[in-house]
């Protein structure tokens, strides 16, 4: 039996972006009005909007493409630890320039990388107990707070971040990096 | 996009669809027309992106399942430089924190309320170790075999996770019978503890 059917209300824009999309897919604009609903429906029965889905989807896929892997927290605390006394600055070296890396795939990718960068942390460095960008004044304060992070451990993401900035082709004004807080302020 | 600046316009979609859509809206305080604009600008958004939304729930499951299970994710090259750089300063502690993390590891899932505890080990593990385009734990009757081919893996790296199996395997009852670790293959033969491994 057909299900029934109610209007609802969308900006001319957006309906009209919703033709473009289907068009391009080969499918009728009801299929993906359809799909979309019942996505959000889904996504938001696991607490998520549908911005948010697509940013996990997202943050997934770039760390499948630039080689992410998952190694267990314990043990890669204690490599880091061992791996700072033989060659500290290498380390930071190597972390900043695979930030870099991070920094001009998001920049390519995304509209707002500045966001993104805040959502791949978020997404993928559960150790980090709070992750915000503000901007104020042109200027755009990303922090980050972990309550488990080791000195190391907080120096090393420190470096990512300000190579990701790099990468993202802003230029740092400060960095405060004490165990547990980053903070790196950039502007374009 | 701001309601009120553009011109509205209509479109027809399942009831059912649009009366959760509404309780959602008003669960956040929101209209449905923004709440209806918002899931459309994603939807637009993901495609544009080339990004499938169907399956956002399969993957965040992985993120989930990785994060229970004490897993991080991060770049492969630095988790590989610093598996080198550890294992030349101490290759026997380093070894040993591995081989314990296998061990905690499979013990959260003995400890667990999962029905097969090691058949939910071994999917977590093949989907937490998704760069490896080989891993394969095979349980046969009382032996289980495990196959790890990743040319990637650095050799300190490959000994490490071989250390890690090893402290999992152990967990779940099983000894050594074979073992051949060379760089980015690994080859484990284990029997069940007090099962003749000629058998």
């Amino acid at each position: 039996m057909p299900k029934s059917k109610k209007l609802v209300y969308v900006p001319g824009d957006v309906l009209d972006e919703i033709m473009k999309v289907s068009r391009k897919r080969g499918e009728s604009i009801s299929k993906f009005i359809e799909d979309a609903l019942k996505q959000a429906v889904r996504v938001e029965s696991f607490g998520y909007s549908m911005e948010k889905a697509a940013e996990i989807l997202e943050v997934i896929r770039a760390q499948k493409v630039l080689g992410g892997v998952f190694v267990p927290q314990e043990v890669l605390n204690y490599m880091v630890e061992k791996a700072y006394e033989v060659e500290r600055e290498g380390l930071h070296t190597k972390w900043f320039e695979n930030g870099k890396l991070y920094g001009k795939y998001l920049k390519e990718r995304f509209e707002n990388p500045v966001q993104a960068l805040r959502s791949f942390l978020e997404a993928t460095r559960w150790d980090l107990g709070e992750v915000e960008a503000t901007v104020e004044g042109g200027v755009v304060k990303l922090r980050c707070v972990s309550t488990v992070l080791s000195v190391e451990g907080t120096e090393l993401l420190a470096k990512f971040i300000e190579g990701a900035v790099d990468g993202l082709g802003y230029q740092i004004q400060r960095v405060d990096c004490v165990r547990g807080i980053i903070v790196v302020e950039f502007k374009a | 996009m701001k309601a009120g600046k553009v011109k509205r316009k209509t479109l027809v979609a399942r009831e059912d669809l649009v009366d959760r859509l509404s309780e959602m809206a008003k669960q956040r305080g929101r209209s449905l027309y923004d709440t209806v604009n918002e899931v459309f600008e994603a939807a637009i958004r993901a495609e544009r992106m080339g990004l499938d939304l169907r399956g956002v729930v399969e993957e965040r499951g992985v993120l989930k399942a990785a994060r229970d299970a004490g897993f991080i994710l991060g770049p492969e090259s630095l988790w590989y430089d610093l598996a080198d750089l550890a294992y030349e300063k101490a290759r026997r502690k380093v070894l040993e924190s591995w081989f314990e993390a296998g061990v905690w590891l499979a013990k959260r899932y003995v400890t667990g309320a999962v029905g097969d505890a090691f058949e939910a080990f071994k999917r977590d593990l093949e989907t937490f170790m998704w760069s490896v385009p080989e891993l394969s734990i095979e349980r046969m009757g009382d032996s289980v075999l495990v196959r790890v081919i990743s040319p990637r893996f650095t050799e300190s790296f490959t000994f490490l996770f071989a250390a890690f199996l090893e402290g999992a395997l152990k967990t779940f009852g099983y000894k050594n019978t074979s073992k051949e670790v060379f760089r980015g293959r690994i080859f484990l033969e284990a029997v069940k503890v007090g099962v003749d491994a000629q058998k």
